[in-house]
C-alpha cells in the first residue's frame, strides 16, 4: 500500500511537469492554431540555463526559477520572431488554404528546434551533465508511512503556483483578455483593435516560460540533464492536449496528470521500461472513441 | 495555361535518368573507388523511395504522416528476422517485409482513417512511438537496442550481391521500380482524386470519390514501398538497430518531402539527395560537427525563403505532364490533349 501511495506522489509530480509543458502548447494552438514543434526544446534551454546559473553564480533556487522563466520567455518571444512570424506576411486565402503552406509553418519550427538542440549538443556535448550535488532535490522527507524527496514537493509547490499565476494573467490581465480574444476568434479579436502579434509574442512567452521551468525542475530532480531531454516530455504533453481537447488548459492539465500518474503506476505491474507506452495507448484510445477530446467543447470535424 | 502542347519528349527524359542512375553514378562510383561511396548511394536510393512513399500520403493524399519510420522499422526487422531465422533468400524477404507493412499500416489505418488533420497526424505519431518502444524491449524478438546482424551473403545466380557493385544494381532497380509505380499512381486520374481529398475532403465526397478507402489505400501502399525501403537497408546494412527507425528519421523523411516540395515527386526526391548528401560532402569538408545544424539551417532558410519547396508541385506537375507525357491522352484525330487538371 505504502509503495502505491509513493507511486502515485511520483506520479502527481511527473504529471504537473507535463502539465507545465502541455500548458504552453495548448495556449500556442489556442492563438495560432499550429503545432509549436520547438516546445521540447524550450524546456531543454530551460534546464541548461539553470545549469549555467547553478555553476556561475550559485543564487537561492527561486532566484533560479525567475531567471529561466525569464530565459524562457526571451526565447519563446524569439522563436516567435523567427519561426511564426514570417509566415503571417501570407493572408490571402489561396495561401492559407494551401496545404503546403501550412506544413511549411510547422516545418519551420521543427527545423529551429534542429538547430537548437544540435547547437546545445556541440556546445556542451551530447552526454549528460550533472547539475552541482548540493542543488539537487533529493533529500528524503517521511510522511506517514510515504517517503517522498523535497523534489516532490518543490515540483508540486512551484507548478501549482504557476498554475494559479497562470489563471490569475489569463482572467485578470488585458494580455489575458486579448489572448483569449485572439485564441477565441482571431480575426476578430482584430477587428476590435487587438494588436494580435504582440498577442500571439506574449502568448510565446508565457507559455515558454512555463516550458523553460518544468525543464529545470525535472532537472533538479532527476540531477541529470542532456540536450535531447526535451523529446519524450515534450510528446506526451502533446499528447495531454490531444486528450484534453487541443484549446482547453484545466483539460489539459487534468490529462497531463493522468498520463503522469498512469506512467507511475504501471511501474507496479510491468517493468519501466513498458512505461512510455502508457500515454500513447491512452492517446490512441482517446483519439479513437472520443476524438474531441474528453474535455473538448463542441469543436469543428475532427 | 496555354492549351496548345509541346510534344512531350518522353524518352529523352526517361533515357536521361535511367542512364544518370545506371551508367554515369555507378561510373563516378567507381572512379572514386570506395566502397564507403557505395553505401552513400544506396542509402541516398533508400531515402528516395521512402520520401516518395511518404510524398504518396502526405504530399498527395494530404494525410500528415509523422510515424512513417515504424513502416519502414517493420520492413527492416521483418527481412532481417526472416534472413536470420528462416535462412530465407532476400528474393523473398524483400516483397515480405513490403507485405508486412502493408498490412500493419492497413490494421493502423482502419480505425484512424476517419481522423481529420491534425488529429490525424497524431495517431500515426503515436502509433509509430509505440512501434517503437515495442521494437526497443522486445528483446526475445528483436535482440533490443544490440539490433540484428545480417550474415551471409545475398547470393543468386552467381552474383553475390553484397559486393558494392551488384549491391548498388540491386537497389537501384528496385528504388526505380517502386518510384516508377508512386510516380504513376500520383500523376494520374488516381492522384487527381487523392489531390481532391487533400484539398477538401468533404467536397470530393460530394463528388462521389470514396475518400475513406483511397485514404486507406493510399496508407497502405505507402507502407509497402516504406517496408520495401525498410528491407533494403536492412540488405544492405547488414545491421539494424532501433535508432535507425526512431522519430527522428520520421521527422527527416517529412524534411525531405517538405525541402522539396509538398505534392512533388521530383521534389521528394531531390530532398532526400540533399538532406543525406549534405551531411556526407559536409563530412569531406571536416565540418563533421556541424552537419545537423546545416541541415536544420538549410531547411528553415528554404521554408522561409521557398515555403513551397524547392520543386514546387505546380511546376513539377507541369514538368511531369509536359515532358514526360503523362496526364494526357491522344485524340482520334492524332493530336494530343490534356486530361485532368492544369
Amino acid at each position: 500500500m505504502d509503495y502505491y501511495l509513493q507511486q502515485l506522489v511520483i506520479g502527481l509530480s511527473l504529471g504537473m511537469v507535463y502539465a507545465l509543458v502541455a500548458i504552453g502548447f495548448t495556449l500556442i494552438f489556442g492563438v495560432l492554431n499550429v503545432v509549436n514543434f520547438a516546445h521540447g526544446e524550450i524546456y531543454t534551454i530551460g534546464a541548461f540555463a539553470g545549469l549555467l546559473i547553478f555553476v556561475t553564480f550559485a543564487p537561492p533556487l527561486v532566484v533560479v526559477l525567475l531567471i529561466v522563466l525569464a530565459v524562457g520567455a526571451l526565447t519563446g518571444v524569439g522563436l516567435e520572431r523567427f519561426a511564426f512570424k514570417p509566415f503571417r506576411r501570407f493572408s490571402d486565402e489561396a495561401t492559407l488554404k494551401s496545404r503546403a503552406m501550412r506544413e511549411a509553418t510547422l516545418m519551420s519550427s521543427l527545423a529551429l528546434s534542429i538547430v537548437a538542440r544540435e547547437g546545445i549538443e556541440l556546445f556542451f556535448g551530447s552526454q549528460f551533465q550533472a547539475l552541482p550535488l548540493s542543488h539537487m532535490l533529493n533529500s528524503p522527507i517521511k510522511i506517514g508511512p510515504v517517503t517522498i524527496v523535497d523534489g516532490d514537493l518543490i515540483i508540486f509547490g512551484t507548478s501549482f503556483l504557476m498554475l494559479a499565476g497562470l489563471q490569475f494573467v489569463l482572467k485578470y490581465t488585458s494580455v489575458g483578455l486579448s489572448i483569449r480574444a485572439v485564441s477565441n476568434n482571431p480575426l476578430g479579436a482584430r477587428y476590435v483593435g487587438i494588436n494580435t502579434d504582440r498577442t500571439i509574442a506574449w502568448t510565446f512567452a508565457v507559455g515558454s516560460g512555463m516550458g523553460a521551468v518544468a525543464g529545470l525542475l525535472v532537472g533538479l530532480y532527476y540531477g541529470a540533464i542532456f540536450p535531447a531531454m526535451g523529446f519524450t516530455p515534450g510528446i506526451k504533453a502533446f499528447v495531454a492536449m490531444v486528450m484534453g481537447g487541443l484549446s482547453s488548459i484545466p483539460g489539459a492539465v487534468i490529462c497531463a496528470l493522468i498520463i503522469g500518474i498512469s506512467e507511475a503506476l504501471s511501474s507496479i505491474f510491468v517493468s519501466s521500461v513498458w512505461q512510455d507506452l502508457v500515454a500513447y495507448a491512452f492517446l490512441i484510445i482517446t483519439l479513437i472513441f472520443f476524438p474531441r477530446g474528453i474535455f473538448g467543447g463542441a469543436r469543428e470535424r475532427v | 495555361m496555354n492549351a496548345s502542347d509541346t510534344t512531350p519528349r518522353r524518352w529523352l527524359w526517361t533515357g536521361l535518368i535511367l542512364t544518370a542512375l545506371f551508367v554515369l553514378v555507378p561510373l563516378l562510383l567507381s572512379l572514386a573507388g570506395r566502397s564507403y561511396f557505395y553505401q552513400i548511394a544506396n542509402t541516398i536510393m533508400i531515402f528516395a523511395l521512402l520520401a516518395a512513399s511518404m510524398h504518396l500520403v502526405t504530399g498527395v493524399a494530404g494525410l500528415l504522416q509523422l510515424g512513417h519510420a515504424a513502416f519502414y522499422g517493420i520492413g527492416g526487422y521483418g527481412a532481417a528476422l526472416l534472413a536470420t531465422h528462416f535462412k530465407l533468400s532476400f528474393v523473398f524477404t524483400i516483397p515480405l517485409a513490403g507485405l508486412m507493412a502493408a498490412l500493419i499500416a492497413f490494421l493502423v489505418a482502419v480505425p484512424t482513417m476517419r481522423l481529420v488533420s491534425i488529429y490525424f497526424a497524431v495517431a500515426t505519431l503515436g502509433i509509430g512511438q509505440m512501434l517503437h518502444v515495442i521494437t526497443l524491449n522486445w528483446v526475445p524478438v528483436t535482440k533490443g537496442p544490440n539490433g540484428i546482424l545480417l550474415f551471409g551473403g545475398m547470393k543468386l545466380f552467381d552474383i553475390d550481391f553484397s559486393k558494392p557493385v551488384p549491391a548498388y544494381y540491386l537497389v537501384a532497380v528496385i528504388v526505380a521500380a517502386c518510384v516508377y509505380v508512386i510516380h504513376r499512381l500520383s500523376h494520374s486520374y488516381y492522384g487527381n482524386a487523392l489531390r481532391a481529398l487533400r484539398e477538401d475532403d468533404q467536397c470530393a465526397d460530394a463528388m462521389g470519390i470514396n475518400t475513406p478507402r483511397l485514404k486507406l489505400e493510399s496508407f497502405t501502399v505507402s507502407g509497402f514501398f516504406a517496408g520495401v525501403a525498410g528491407a533494403l537497408w536492412a540488405h544492405t546494412a547488414g545491421y539494424i538497430s532501433p535508432a535507425d527507425f526512431n522519430f527522428n528519421v520520421s521527422i527527416l523523411i517529412l524534411s525531405m518531402v517538405v525541402l522539396g516540395g509538398l505534392g512533388s515527386l521530383p521534389g521528394a526526391i531531390l530532398g532526400a539527395i540533399i538532406l543525406i548528401g549534405l551531411p556526407e560532402v559536409l563530412r569531406e569538408f571536416k565540418a563533421g560537427d556541424f552537419r545537423n545544424i546545416i541541415i536544420g539551417i538549410v531547411l528553415f532558410g528554404v521554408i522561409l525563403f521557398q515555403p513551397r519547396g524547392l520543386i514546387g508541385e505546380v511546376s513539377a506537375l507541369d514538368f511531369i505532364r509536359n515532358q514526360l507525357g503523362l496526364g494526357r491522352k491522344t485524340k482520334t484525330d492524332g493530336k494530343q490533349m490534356r486530361v485532368g487538371w492544369l
